[in-house]
């Protein structure tokens, strides 16, 4: 039996959550969701179908600001040390004006990181189109393409149309 | 279990939606009169036990606070209008103007900073004659009390056309990209500008003049952003409230709304302590003794050092660090407590930006600051009352229909 991809279309994307959910019910997990903007409603349905647990995004985030701190505080207080130059009557390594560069640092290698672990985790560049995607996913349709065995395909389409689906194809 | 939660999930089902469930104001009125009449009692035995000072200068630090959670209630509304903000459609609106009618009190009980004016401002007495043009009582009266009953009429036609039909239609119609009603789109940034303004000049007159020697820049900017914190954690703290006493099935028990409410307390409380530590850097760098002695008194001087550094402690360390996560914004008790102790870090904040002028080497804390602010305390909840009425019905009407 060869498997085919059901591709629907939806103009919300409130009917495209609930086609998601609906796949849960036949435990249907092997779909992809093209969204033209981040909802909120389709990532909730997808995070709960899939049982996905919490981004790893985060942890990038917050070990590329860590990193980003101790390194401001290295290159601030060091290079004061090195030098060993009173300025203003301050001390050496005088840390108020250093809290700035610390905080700046940590901002920038943190999000830095975060840009790179959200790279990592996307497989991102995709240089190729997903089976399926249709340009009108990225303008003003929500779309949603489900790889199953072409006996399932027929019940898949019932589940899309009950949801709302407003264009459903069979693509090999 | 809460007598307004339904006996069953078929008593639930049965509720008609939109029905606002019966709260009893009469008992927060009771409290608030309590409150109100401790305050009354205590000013009058400290006036006549002769702690004159006191009174006067904890009476210019609750006019401070609670005038600026009742103004910058008003200006969060203004900026949810010129932001579009419908995320909790008509609660938030009800809920920022809840607390206006005090701006008119308030009004009334500056003139009492007036009557207290002599233990109050130290240059009443000692006239700095560089400053004599700015710093002398009928103009500083008149300019600040004229700010004052300007702001009052703006805020009160404000917050009647807010609750005019056509704002709370458009409040409520979250699926369409109309702008706000006409006046209120004029109304609002009127109001945003002008409560910049005027709460600069109110700063510099009833606090940096307390010390007419000591100056800085961004001092009115990082009070009426102080003020507009103050507005938004009280706002949480009502919302937390109304969620423990209406119960499910209204906006304020709605997850996001608390969450949206706990990313205003925690971004604007990292605001604050960016303008603060913006003037702390500056007077630092300079290490001029006429710009530092104000930062000294408060923060490396005893006796005030532990309620100098109480403040940013209140106001930014903890709802940084504890409302950082999601979930913790989302919990009643967390978002509520951090919001309850940031407004008694707001009040440390007025108190020891006053006092310290006037009482260097002693604090001036005891029966008569907590009858006065009991007081102020029981006035401000009294005018709030009705506000707080309608936007607990809002909260109830608004559920209706929602996502």
């Amino acid at each position: 039996m060869s498997d085919v991809s059901v591709v629907s279309t939806f103009s919300s994307d409130d009917e495209c959550a609930q086609a998601i959910l609906s796949l849960e019910h036949a435990r249907m997990q092997g779909y992809r969701a093209f969204f033209p903007f981040p909802s909120e409603k389709i990532l909730e349905a997808n995070t709960h179908v899939r049982r996905l647990p919490r981004s790893p995004v985060r942890l990038w985030v917050l070990l590329g600001g860590i990193t980003g701190f101790l390194s401001a505080i290295a290159l601030t207080v060091g290079t004061s040390w090195e030098w060993n130059l009173y300025t203003g009557g301050k001390p050496i390594a005088s840390i108020p004006p250093y809290i700035i560069i610390m905080f700046e640092l940590m901002i920038l290698i943190g999000g830095l990181a975060g840009i790179t672990g959200f790279f990592f985790h996307s497989n991102l560049p995709a240089f190729e189109s997903e089976a399926g995607y249709n340009p009108r996913f990225g303008g003003s349709k929500f779309g949603l393409v489900i790889r199953c065995e072409e006996a399932e395909a027929a019940g898949i389409e019932s589940l899309m149309r009950d949801a709302g689906a407003e264009d459903i194809q069979r693509e090999a | 279990m809460s007598s307004n939660q339904p006996a069953s999930l078929g008593a639930a089902a049965a509720r008609p939606l939109g029905s606002a469930v019966q709260l009893n104001w009469q008992r927060f009125n009771t409290i608030a009169i309590v409150l109100l009449l401790i305050g009354i009692v205590g000013f009058l035995a400290a006036l006549g036990l002769g702690a004159t000072d006191r009174v006067w200068q904890v009476w210019l630090v609750n006019v401070i606070f609670f005038l600026g959670v009742a103004q910058s209630g008003v200006v969060c509304s203004c900026a949810f209008y010129l932001t579009q903000g419908r995320w909790a459609r008509t609660t938030h609106y009800r809920l920022a103007e809840s607390f206006w009618p005090f701006i008119v009190l308030g009004f009334v009980l500056f003139w009492g900073v007036f009557i207290g004016r002599n233990h109050i401002f130290p240059w009443i007495a000692h006239p700095v004659p560089k400053k004599a043009v700015w710093l002398n009582v009928p103009f500083l009266f008149a300019r600040d009390g004229l700010a004052l009953l300007l702001m009052a009429m703006l805020s009160w036609w404000f917050v009647l056309r807010s609750r005019g039909a056509e704002a709370v239609a458009w409040a409520n119609s979250v699926t369409n990209i109309e702008m706000p009603p006409p006046v209120i789109r004029r109304l609002a940034p009127i109001i945003a500008i002008l409560y910049c303004v005027i709460y600069s000049l109110l700063s510099f007159d009833l606090i940096m003049s307390l010390s007419p020697m000591w100056h800085s820049t961004l001092f009115g900017w990082w009070f009426f952003a102080t003020c507009f914190w103050s507005a938004i954690v009280a706002m949480s703290l009502s919302a937390v409230v109304f969620r423990e006493l209406l119960g499910p099935g209204t906006m304020a028990s709605r997850p996001e709304v608390l969450h949206d409410f706990g990313k205003l307390v925690f971004a604007f409380s990292i605001f604050w302590i960016y303008l603060s530590f913006a003037q702390y850097l500056v007077i630092w760098y300079g290490d001029i003794p006429t710009e530092t002695f104000f930062l000294v008194v408060r923060l490396w001087h005893f006796p005030w050092v532990p309620l100098g550094w109480l403040a940013p402690f209140l106001i930014w360390m903890v709802p940084f660090i504890v409302l950082m996560g999601v979930r913790p914004k989302r919990t009643p008790y967390i978002l509520g407590t951090v919001a309850a102790l940031g407004l008694i870090g707001v009040w440390d904040l007025d108190y020891i930006l006053i006092v310290p002028s006037l009482s260097p080497n002693r604090i001036p804390f005891g029966w008569v600051e907590v009858c006065v602010t009991a007081g102020f305390l029981g006035a401000f909840l009294l005018c709030a009352a009705p506000g707080l009425r309608l936007a607990a019905t809002a909260a109830t009407s608004s559920f209706e229909g929602a996502d």
